[in-house]
């Protein structure tokens, strides 16, 4: 029972029951606002049917050539709204908007340590690509494991073949 | 933000010379800039670029005036390249004067006509002062000689938004008519190519309400090329604005076969059905659904059509909604059955999920209180357990959890003391599975037993509120800080935390918890009532000049950049986001906790900050606006507890108590500028105003006594009570102590001796009687914690009244013995009335300080928190010997810390009031 809907800028007024949680991180405000501006269609909410938020996705398209691609930025469900499918949901979304983009490919990056999320990523047939040493700040610094899924535009599957050599984070284009 | 500009045409020695400036004012070290800037001025002198670096870094360095020099001499010369253009730009940026730029661009523009660039500059800089018509013929300037699709949708934006602003309504026809020409000349050529313009059409149909128009161009090929895929969902809402009832009800129809669980589609299939019932018409082809039957037979289909892997909730939760709608004027018991079995069936599909009770949430109400009541067991037993069950696997856990709250959600309140023996069943089941390792909770993660002690801690609460009685808060603390050791994600503790904390007036306990939710950015308007509010009530003065401007520094960072994402808006062609988006920067900027937290802080200031001028705060906003999230902490009383009117009212009272505290913050700025040396006469029009600002808060008292006299009830989820509430029922004669204290140095300003005499004379009577009325409001009873909240608010409010007070004598010193004259001219030449004078201001320091005195014997007498039985009450929660307890040390500690800080407050109040006598 879902609400598919853009987000707006009165939903950071609401999020909190989402963004309390610790590992959703809570931008700056221009962050949001720069998303809006640039790419609404990457930025999709999911609301239950008393209006309460339930999760959301945001994301971009970048990259130049064979580079081109749809990322996620942001992806996230209230701790009361998982294990519905509602991650998988929003990916969906990102994947076939990325389509219509004429992506190669859909990346993302998430904190080595995350093994329910990584395991969603591999439901959803994502690989990961690489590993980016000390990519999340903090005490100690964690690395993130770059992962990745080809959309069809990459018909011989060449962005989704593994780097073997992990790489630093200045060196993530 | 970085000044470099991202092309820099000229790969040569200009922009060599210049990338040691852009390198120190981007790593913030501006007056580095400055000397770089000065060095390669003395080569070339007149390098412009080079000038507008050394304005910003001046600028930057606090140097306004020698900056604004500087940039004024190169407006004279009308620069046209870029790099100097741009750093111009930040500088006016930074220093609020953008109507500069859109000058300094109009002559760049003339000087070349032809630069792409800087026209769209020229636009931008528009865009940034609102200017829209000046918008609209810059971008048509654009198009002119660079003939790009954005260009001339930004020439249509910006008719579009003259016609939104315009209240002339047939100005508002004429330019969205002209708008929708210029787009249907642009589809007629085949010129629209994006998804974005096709948007911006639809938004110029809409704004004439020309809705047939819109279901014509979505339904057009044009609009599935530009947005592939999305024709049906879109019809919907112009569907309903036409009243095509049959149309909407099998387009809706079709996307749910689809997509059985989307609550979009199901929510206007039924406005579709209960209008077509309306209309009672015969339908010989049965294709749509115009009665109850036909409807609850198609959701019936929708649930059978599901897959066995997977239940979704749509098309049961469609039931109960359904249901609900039917029961607005009518019994659709017949048809569906009892609304309470439908919930309860509800409940024993969905229960192994946590969003099960959150779901049902909104149907609970449209069952009679009464049979709610009288069949609350069933939401308990339907799954085979009682409030006694010891599940084992963490699904039947999270079953249990569900079974029991909504439970807790439709029975008759309890008792105080039967709230407090289910309160400790619940904390028992909680022990049991932390002894099982039944909490698996991770750091990420929080774990369904987690609930009993979240439903338990309400329980307690409920209890202690009943008795007025801080036992159960304690025994509520001590479970949650538990809960938390094991479930570190659980933020629902951590607000609960936060929440009983200060129920106990600890303050500084809570903000022990508070730093755990990692508040930040926009949560601190969304959030700010939970603890950034709570602070300066419960005395914890330093923290709360902290958090206060925290908040102060993110919006006042926000206003001067929400222009910027306008600027984005169109350079990304997303004009739909740049409607929000102004609506959004609106909203933010005269966002009421924002104002009043600039308020506080300028208030709190004088008693607790550093000597520094008044923060003077920007203007009220005129319509302040409301950014709360109360739905933050979820609340388990039944529905008819529910107050539809709490947000608002909470609202009216935070804006009243705003204007209380605008006025005092006005009348002091006033007095500060009162204490200057100019003559007598000069200064007249600042005393008509602060006397007009003076009675203002007078009567804004009065007022508010009589609108605000009855106490609030304090709720779970809900702000504690408006402090305007204490403020203006207080037997302490505020009303009377703040008029006299700012009329004495208004008086005195004018130099008329009688009225400032009788003020001087007036005040320090006050005080004597201000101080006794305190002791009788600080009654602490036989349960100090309990009361301990509203002690110390009232003991604030006079902190505060004693910091202002101090501060204006600090202003009367500066009146009678100004600064610069004081060591030679003291006692020379003082006519009897200056003498009287400044006898009676001595006489008014000395009352002042000997007040200080008896709040410093109140701290000494400030009841402690006292824990009898504690010790037993953490014995029920030890499973481990390991962990200790946190919450006696943390009140304790708390208090200590709060009462330390006020002490050094006051003492400082006290040593700065000896130096003026």
């Amino acid at each position: 029972m879902t609400t598919i809907r853009p987000f707006t800028c009165e939903d950071m007024l609401k999020f909190n029951n989402v963004n309390l949680d610790p590992l959703t991180e809570t931008y700056g405000l221009s962050f949001y606002t720069q998303y809006l501006a640039h790419w609404p269609e990457y930025f999709q909410v999911v609301e239950s049917a008393n209006g309460e938020i339930m999760g959301y996705i945001m994301g971009k398209a970048e990259g130049h050539g064979d580079n081109w691609h749809g990322h996620v930025t942001a992806l996230t469900v209230g701790p009361e709204y998982r294990r519905l499918g509602l991650a998988a949901t929003l990916m969906n979304i990102l994947e076939e908007v990325s389509e219509k983009k004429k992506a190669y490919f859909v990346d993302l990056f998430v904190r080595v340590s995350n093994k329910v999320a990584i395991n969603m990523y591999k439901n959803l047939g994502y690989i990961v690509y690489r590993t980016v040493l000390e990519y999340y700040s903090g005490d100690p610094d964690e690395d993130a494991y770059d992962m990745r899924k080809a959309c069809s535009r990459d018909v011989n599957k060449k962005s989704v073949i593994p780097l073997t050599h992990p790489v630093r984070p200045e060196d993530v284009d | 933000m970085a000044v470099r500009p991202q092309h820099v045409h000229d790969g040569g020695i200009v922009e060599r010379r210049l990338r040691p400036i852009y390198d120190w004012l981007d790593n913030g070290n501006n007056k580095k800039a400055l000397q770089e800037a000065e060095k390669v001025l003395k080569k070339s002198p007149s390098l412009q670029a080079a000038r507008a670096l050394k304005a910003l870094a001046l600028f930057r360095l606090g140097k306004g005036s020698e900056a604004h020099s500087v940039l004024d001499a190169l407006a004279e010369e009308k620069p046209s390249d870029d790099t100097t253009l741009q750093a111009m730009t930040i500088s006016y940026r930074e220093s609020q004067q953008l109507h500069k730029v859109c000058a300094l661009y109009e002559a760049a523009v003339k000087a070349e006509p032809t630069s792409e660039e800087l026209h769209s500059h020229l636009f931008m800089s528009y865009v940034r002062v609102g200017d829209y018509r000046s918008q609209q013929r810059a971008a048509m300037g654009l198009y002119k000689f660079a003939p790009k699709n954005p260009y001339y949708f930004w020439a249509v934006m910006s008719i579009v938004l003259q016609a939104k602003t315009s209240e002339d309504t047939t100005k508002r026809g004429i330019l969205l008519a002209l708008a929708q020409r210029m787009v249907d000349n642009f589809i007629s050529d085949n010129k629209m190519e994006a998804e974005q313009e096709a948007r911006l059409y639809i938004m110029i149909l809409e704004l004439q309400e020309k809705w047939e128009d819109i279901l014509k161009f979505i339904e057009s090929p044009l609009y599935s090329q530009l947005v592939p895929g999305s024709t049906a969902q879109a019809c919907i809402p112009y569907l309903t604005k036409l009243g095509l009832w049959k149309r909407l009800n099998l387009v809706c129809k079709e996307l749910l076969y689809e997509n059985i669980d989307r609550w979009d589609y199901y929510l206007p299939y039924f406005d579709s059905v209960f209008q077509l019932m309306k209309q009672n018409e015969e339908d010989p082809e049965c294709t749509v659904d115009n009665t109850a039957e036909k409807c609850h037979e198609f959701i019936c289909q929708l649930v059978e059509s599901m897959s066995s892997g997977r239940t979704l909730r749509g098309p049961y939760l469609a039931r109960l909604e359904l249901w609900k709608r039917l029961s607005v004027d009518g019994d659709p018991t017949s048809l569906l059955g009892s609304g309470l079995s439908l919930c309860v069936q509800y409940l024993r599909v969905f229960a192994n999920k946590a969003c099960a009770v959150p779901d049902l949430r909104p149907y609970l109400p449209m069952i009679p209180q009464k049979e709610r009541e009288e069949n609350c067991r069933d939401f308990l037993t339907c799954l085979g357990f009682d409030e006694n069950s010891e599940p084992e696997t963490t699904d039947d856990i999270q079953r249990h959890v569900s079974c029991l709250t909504a439970w807790r959600l439709t029975a008759a309140p309890l008792s105080a003391d039967e709230a407090l023996s289910l309160a400790t069943k619940l904390r028992d089941h909680y022990m049991r599975c932390l002894k099982l390792g039944l909490v698996t909770a991770t750091i990420t993660e929080f774990c369904a037993p987690d609930a009993y002690g979240i439903l338990a801690a309400h329980h307690y609460f409920y209890a202690a509120v009943m008795q007025q009685s801080s036992a159960p808060i304690v025994e509520a603390l001590c479970l949650l800080e538990l809960v938390l050791h094991h479930s570190p994600a659980n933020f629902h503790a951590k607000l609960l935390l936060v929440k009983f904390y200060h129920l106990l007036g600890g303050a500084l306990a809570a903000d022990s918890v508070y730093g755990r939710l990692e508040v930040k950015h926009i949560q601190l308007l969304s959030l700010g009532w939970l603890h950034g509010a709570r602070l300066a009530p419960a005395c914890a003065a330093t923290r709360a000049l902290q958090l206060l401007a925290d908040t102060r520094g993110f919006h006042t960072h926000h206003s001067k950049d929400s222009v910027e994402h306008l600027t984005y808006a169109y350079k990304y062609g997303t004009f739909e986001k740049l409607v929000e988006l102004g609506n959004w920067g609106n909203r933010l900027e005269a966002c009421g906790w924002a104002a009043s937290a600039a308020r506080d802080r300028a208030l709190l200031s004088l008693l607790a900050g550093p000597p520094a001028p008044l923060h003077q705060p920007t203007r009220l906003p005129a319509q302040p606006t409301d950014n709360r999230d109360l739905n933050v902490i979820v609340n388990f009383e039944p529905p008819q507890f529910e107050d539809i009117h709490l947000k608002s009212r909470t609202f009216d009272q935070e804006m009243s108590y705003l204007k209380l505290k605008d006025a005092l913050v006005s009348a002091i700025a006033l007095c500060i500028e009162l204490a200057d040396n100019r003559s007598v006469e000069e200064k007249k029009d600042h005393y008509e105003q602060l006397n007009v600002c003076v009675d203002a808060f007078s009567q804004a008292m009065d007022k508010c006594k009589q609108m605000y006299g009855e106490k609030e009830r304090i709720c779970i989820s809900a702000p504690f009570p408006s402090r305007i509430i204490a403020f203006v029922n207080s037997p302490v004669p505020y009303r009377e102590l703040y008029c006299t204290t700012l009329r004495l140095v208004g008086e005195l300003a004018l130099g008329r001796a009688a009225p400032v005499h009788s003020a001087c004379a007036a005040a320090q009577g006050l005080l004597p009687n201000a101080q006794a009325q305190l002791a009788t409001e600080l009654h602490f009873g036989p349960d100090a914690a309990w009361n301990m909240r509203d002690c110390l608010e009232h003991l604030s409010n006079y902190l505060e009244f004693i910091g202002i007070i101090t501060f204006l004598l600090g202003v009367c010193n500066e009146l009678t013995a100004p600064a610069s004259t004081k060591k030679s001219k003291k006692k020379i030449n003082q006519s009897p009335d200056e003498l009287k004078t400044s006898e009676l201001l001595n006489n008014l320091n000395r009352t002042v300080q000997s007040s200080i005195l008896y709040l410093e014997g109140v701290l000494d007498d400030w009841p402690k928190y006292e824990f009898g039985d504690l010790d037993q009450k953490l014995s029920n929660l030890t499973i481990d010997t390991k962990y200790q307890s946190p919450v006696e040390s943390k009140l304790k500690a708390g208090r200590e810390d709060m009462i330390n800080d006020v002490r050094y407050i006051l003492k400082r109040k006290s040593k700065y009031l000896k130096t003026l006598q």
